[in-house]
This record gives structure tokens, sequence and C-alpha cells, in this order.
């Protein structure tokens, strides 16, 4: 037990400097990613604010959903710490729009737009995060995991506030047995939530 | 004393029933150490041990603890069991929070309660197996991944989008397995054989939170026999004149095709009755291995594309689907040039070209433009390529026309595209001669303003050396009156200001007499010294008439 931390330290180390050197060579693609994703997510962000007015009656259910803190302070020195986020955050978002019981106070195109423009935002976020953090690489890891005897298996626990944030956000939703008041608040929040990482997409320029 | 020991014993009666059964307690601590959690899917699995086989009379309860809270609540489906084992489902648990088990061994109306190690459910959580369908093509297999949990899991409810599945296929007749790994729900295997089983099991995993579930049972299916037409082959698109063109492949004549699209995003979170292939209009039954569609047939983003062949009585399957972008594939428009000639050099811009509704992009993209230009009379073409938007391409012919046109490459390897080449441009390079006329006249007027400023540097010195070093020669009549040497003298010394005065007013009247005697040339100075101070003195009531006007001067400012 007393080796796994050691363990993990030169796994970590390995992986800072096959990051380093995979950093390079993705910069390259992940330029033009960039670019295209930060395009999508002011699109998605317009999507969102295009709609009617909020309707009045429904700003009395408004519930404040605690976006975590972290996310609100965008210069966070670890980018890749928030591409992943942006990533579950697209992913979760895309959830919440895809489930069925929508009715349409917002038109049908809308959301079918919606789901398109998160869609292709977590594909781009996808193909650039780095070594180690992307869907495919993870699979592979997996599978190399389980070759390993259970003790010498890397913990990876996930972060959890994102997700106790999107709970709360669909908690609400099925309280209110979906309804369109309900939909409207969710999508404000969303649109809320969003924005701040837009604005990390934006800082991705610099890079 | 007897008070203190009467109090002692008080204390000790009080407190032995707590010590006892602690002490007995103790015992059925040891009887059952580890409680392993186990959650797959929704259903919480505890298993523990019991050490001490004779104590069969024990009855295990659990109650659970949420986090922040401080109350135990019963939990459900595990109360007073005898076995080592209990199941229950994640009540109304909120999977991301921590939460606290105990569990209490019964015996005779003694218990005590022993408290499992905090853990967050999700944490803990492995995915169970997912449900496959199948379909058997004469080539391929189409598989049809339902999620894992019930349709209302509690412990998956964020992640119906987030699963990836991995799979191992063999042929049931031979041993070599094939693993496919990272697929989405809805997925096709090609390259199959005809009239063959295969069999296949799949696992899900969620590579976000770095789980993996474990395999579900293998299916078997057997393909079916050999199509009559083969599925079209090698799609691509490409982008040309503000519409796409697809292109594949065909084997066989007299076939009509058609095409069908489909959301990318469908295949993340598939819903039966939303995943539906969609036809597209232009490409009905076209009867060449192409087809041309506008750009606005459907909104920007990801989707699918497959083509089916028809002669008529038969069709063939669906050819392979291909991915595509329109964002990504699609956006390279021709690049704008504008030229300028010299003699022997062309100075070209590169403008980004206009888009019609969106923002203009494309100056964000890092993009290489590729100039050919070649002489309109021949056919030699030079290829340039270049990353700046502004620049010369020296060493041309003068008097000769010349044809320019541009496109533009992405720096990306992995998405090399590239735009259609823009308008050719048709510019003459000037002629060499004016070039040269033009030489001349401005080697003139190079040397002509270079004499203007030596003259104008030679009357600058001319008046610097009158101001500053002027010349010496006194005017003819003073000559005629005087040795030079006194008169220098004299002169020389009207370097000092006030004094010179003074002596020139003195020299001046006493002109005729100095000639007369030498000796006299002290006392003359003398006598203009003396007469400076005189006229010093004469001048002071002139002097404090000024300096009264200076004072009064003074006093107003």
């Amino acid at each position: 037990m007393s080796t796994k931390p050691d363990m993990i330290q030169k796994c970590l180390w390995l992986e800072f400097l096959v990051g380093l050197f995979i950093a390079g060579t993705l910069s390259l693609d992940c330029n033009l990613l960039n670019v295209h994703l930060r395009r999508v997510t002011w699109r998605n962000l317009r999507l969102l604010s295009m709609s009617n007015s909020f309707p009045i009656e429904c700003l009395r259910e408004n519930v404040a959903f605690e976006l975590p803190q972290e996310f609100l302070q965008y210069t966070q020195p670890m980018k890749r710490d928030m591409r992943k986020a942006f990533h579950e955050m697209s992913l979760q978002a895309f959830n919440i729009f895809s489930q069925h019981t929508f009715k349409s106070t917002w038109k049908e195109k809308h959301l079918k737009q919606i789901q398109i423009g998160l869609d292709q935002q977590a594909e781009y976020l996808n193909q650039c995060l780095e070594e180690g953090e992307n869907e495919n690489e993870i699979m592979k890891e997996m599978k190399v995991d389980e070759m390993k005897p259970s003790e010498a298996r890397v913990p990876h626990p996930s972060n959890l506030e994102l997700r106790r944030y999107f709970n709360r956000i669909d908690n609400f939703l099925k309280e209110k047995k979906y309804s369109d008041c309900a939909w409207e608040i969710v999508r404000v929040e969303i649109r809320r939530c969003l924005y701040y990482f837009y604005k990390f997409a934006a800082l991705l320029r610099s890079k | 004393m007897v008070a203190l020991l009467g109090a002692m014993t008080l204390v000790l009666v009080a407190v032995a029933p707590w010590v006892l059964p602690v002490a007995a307690g103790g015992k059925n601590l040891k009887s059952y150490q580890k409680v392993e959690v186990d959650i797959i899917d929704d259903n919480f699995i505890l298993q523990w041990n019991r050490s001490d086989e004779s104590l069969r009379s024990v009855t295990f309860s659990f109650d659970y603890q949420k986090s922040g809270t401080d109350n135990w609540i019963k939990l459900p489906g595990c109360q007073n069991i005898t076995s080592t084992k209990c199941n229950f489902s994640s009540v109304k648990l909120n999977v991301y929070e921590e939460i606290k088990l105990r569990i209490r061994a019964e015996k005779e109306n003694t218990s005590s309660w022993y408290e499992v190690d905090p853990f967050t459910p999700y944490n803990k959580a492995q995915i169970g197996p997912p449900e496959v369908h199948l379909e058997a093509e004469d080539k391929a297999i189409m598989i049809n991944i339902s999620p894992p949990g019930t349709k209302n899991s509690v412990m998956w409810a964020l992640d119906g989008s987030g699963f990836r599945y991995s799979l191992v296929i063999w042929k049931n007749s031979s041993s070599g397995e094939e693993e496919i790994e990272n697929i989405y729900s809805i997925h096709k295997i090609y390259k199959l054989l005809p009239e063959t089983t295969y069999c296949l099991k799949v696992k899900a995993a969620l590579p976000m939170a770095w789980k993996v579930g474990i395999y579900g049972p293998v299916y078997c299916i057997k393909t079916t026999v050999e199509n009559k037409l083969p599925p079209p082959e090698n799609i691509q698109v490409s982008v040309q004149n503000e519409s796409y063109v697809l292109k594949w492949d065909y084997a066989y004549a007299n076939v009509t095709f058609q095409v069908q699209w489909l959301h990318a995003f469908l295949k993340r979170n598939p819903v039966n009755h939303s995943y539906k292939w969609k036809q597209m209009p232009n490409c009905e039954n076209v009867k060449t291995t192409q087809c041309v569609f506008p750009q606005n047939i459907f909104p920007k983003g990801i989707y699918f594309l497959r083509v089916q062949a028809s002669d008529g009585n038969n069709t063939s399957f669906w050819s392979e689907e291909i991915k595509f972008d329109t964002e990504i594939q699609a956006f390279l428009l021709p690049p704008v040039l504008k030229v300028r000639s010299t003699s022997d050099s062309l100075h070209i811009y590169i403008g980004a070209p206009e888009q019609s509704g969106s923002k203009p992009v494309n100056q964000d993209y890092p993009l290489t433009y590729e100039i050919i230009f070649w002489e309109n009379t021949s056919n030699a073409e030079r290829k340039i390529f270049k990353e700046k938007t502004d620049f010369i391409v020296p060493n041309l012919k003068p008097l000769t026309v010349y044809c320019v046109k541009a496109r533009a490459h992405t720096m990306d390897e992995k998405w090399n595209k590239s735009s259609a080449f823009g308008d050719v441009v048709f510019v003459k390079t000037k002629p060499g001669n004016a070039s040269n006329i033009w030489l001349i006249a401005g080697i003139g007027t190079v040397s002509i303003t270079i004499l203007a400023v030596i003259y104008v540097v030679k009357v600058l010195l001319r008046c610097i050396n009158y101001v500053f070093f002027p010349s010496l020669k006194p005017s003819s009549n003073i000559d005629e009156y005087f040795s030079e040497q006194p008169l220098k003298n004299l002169l020389l010394s009207t370097s000092e200001e006030q004094i010179e005065k003074c002596f020139i007013i003195e020299n001046i009247s006493t002109i005729a007499t100095v000639e007369e005697t030498n000796q006299t040339d002290e006392d003359h100075k003398k006598y203009s010294s003396q007469n400076c101070q005189d006229s010093g003195n004469y001048s002071n009531e002139d002097e404090s008439e000024s300096k009264t006007s200076e004072e009064l001067q003074q006093d107003f400012v």
C-alpha cells in the first residue's frame, strides 16, 4: 500500500513529460479546433438566449442552483482541468436537453440545433483533451488497468462538484414534473453556465 | 468517607450497565469485521463475514446516515437479517453525496453498532452489463445497445450521453477474436463474411468517470446470404462553389442511388423513435455516382451520410456511413487577390473572401496560401507557398502579362483541407525603359537636392562665421589715421561691454592728440578710464532714474 503514492507520483511525472511532448504536436491540430469551438459555443449561447422573454409567472419558482464556485474564477492555472470540466459540462447539458419530455415553449427547431451544437462542442473538446484525458486514450488505459491486480490500479476519483450541480438541475426538473416554467428556468441556468465556459474558450485563443 | 464510598458505588452502578454490554458487545464486534459494499447499477449489495459461527441467533440490521445530518435512517430491506448478505436499491439517495452505514448485530436484546467507512455511492458504483439487440445483413451486423441500468436509473441519470461500449466478436466456428472499442450505442460492423455465425459480448464504460463495466452475456447471430447488389463504396464529400459534392464508387452500371443523412448527435443518446435517417432531397434516384446538394440543406453541424444502390428489382444494403462536419470540411472559401505590378515584380495582397451572413472567420484560422502564376503566353506555372497575406514576387520580366491564382490550405495535418482556386487575376508588368527613365530622373533630383543642400550649408557657415568669428579688418578711413598696434589694442579691448563703449567715445574725442606723444598712451587710457568712471558717475542719475523706473516696473509686476 505504501508503494501506491510512489507509483502515482511516477505515473504523474511520466504523464506530465509525455503530455508536454504531445502538447507541442497537438497544438497545431487544436488551434483550428479552438477556433471552431469558440464559434460553436457562441452560437449555442445565442440559441439559448433566443426566445421570448422569460415569462413573469415563472419568476416565483426560481431556484438558486449554485454553480460551483471554481468555475466562476476562470483564471485557473490548470487549463487542462477546465477543458475536462467543459467537456463534461457539454455532455451533461446535452443529456438534459435530450430528455424527451421537453415540451416546446421553445421551438422544436431550436431544440435540435442546441443538441447539434452541444454535441459539436463535446466532440471538439474531446479531440483536444491532452494525453490521458481523451476518451479514446482513457478507454485504452482502462483496458491496461484491468490487467493489473486490483492493488496496483491507480484510483481516479472523479470531480463530483459539477455532477452535483447538474443533479440539482435534474432533480428540479423532475420535481416540477417538467413544467414549462421549470424548463425556462433550466434553460436560463444552462445559458449562465455555458457563458462562464465560453469565457474560458475565448482564453484559449492565447494558447 | 462513607459518603464518598456511597457516591462511588452509585457511580459504578450507573456506569455498569454501559460498560458490561460493551464488554459483551466486544465479542460481537469481532464477530463481523469486514462489511463489503458492492454497487452495480442501482443495486447495493452488502456482504459481511461472521467469524464466530456459533452465534447463529444473531440478526443484523442496517441504518444509513446522509452526510451533514445526524439522524440514522433504517435501511429498508436490510432489517433483522440472519444471513450475511443484503440487497437494496438506491432509495431516494443522492448518489453524489457521501453516506455512512452502520450495522448492528442483535442477540438476546443486546446490540451494538459498527460503523462502516463512509463512501460516495457514485464513486463506488460499477457498471452492469448492457442489453444488446442485433440485426444481420450479408456482410455486416448492426448492433443496438441499451445503456446499463433501468430506464429510470438513479445512478446513471446524468450519464445517458456519456456511455461508450467495447465489444469482442468472434466467429463461432473458429477461434480468433476481434475487439472493437469506444463505440456508440448504435454501431455497424462491416467486412464480415456472409452466411457465417458470429458471436459477441459487450461491456459498457464511462470514460470520463474512469469506470469500466463487466461483460454482458454472449449473443450470436448469423449473417444472411450475399446480396446481389453490393453497397456503394469509398464515399467522399467535397466542396465546390457553395455546394457539397458527394462521390462514391460503384462497380455496376444501370443502377440508381439514393442518399440518406442523420444528425450525428443521435448516436450519443439514441432513443428509437428519433433515430431516423432522412432522405436527401437532391439525391433521390440519381444515376451517376455523385450527387450535388446545396450548402443550406441542413444547418451547420455534424452529420452522417450513407448511400444505397438499386436496379429496380433489388436494392443493396446501405454503404458505410461517413462522418461529415460542415464547419470543418466546408469552410474554406477561395481567397481574394489584389495585385500591383512594377517592372520586375508583383506586389500581391491576399484578402479574406466575403462571406454572406456569418462573421468573417477566416482571419482566425491559421492558413497557408498557395499562389500559382504563369506568363500568359506560356504554360510554365510557378508555385509558391506563403503564410503572409502581403508579399512581393520578384525577378519577373517587364512588359509581360502574368496570370495569378491562389487558394488557401489549412495548416493542419489532420484536416488537410483546401479551398478551391480563386478567380485568376491578369496583370501586366511595367516597362523596363520607363523604369530607366525614372532612375535617371531620380538620380537627377537627388543630385540637385544635394547641391541645394551644400549651398544652403555654405550660406549658413558664412553667417555663422560672420556672427561669431568676424574678420578683423577695420574700415579704410580709420586705417589712414591709425598705426595698427594701438588701434588693435583699443579695438580688441572692446570685448568688455560697458567699458568698450566708454573707450570708443573717449578715444574718438582724443584722436588728434594721441598721435603726438606715445607717452601719453597710458595717460589717455587712464583718462579714458577715469572718464569712464566719471561718465559712470554722470550716468548714475540716469541709472538711478532707470533703476527707479525698474523698481516701479517691478512694483507693477
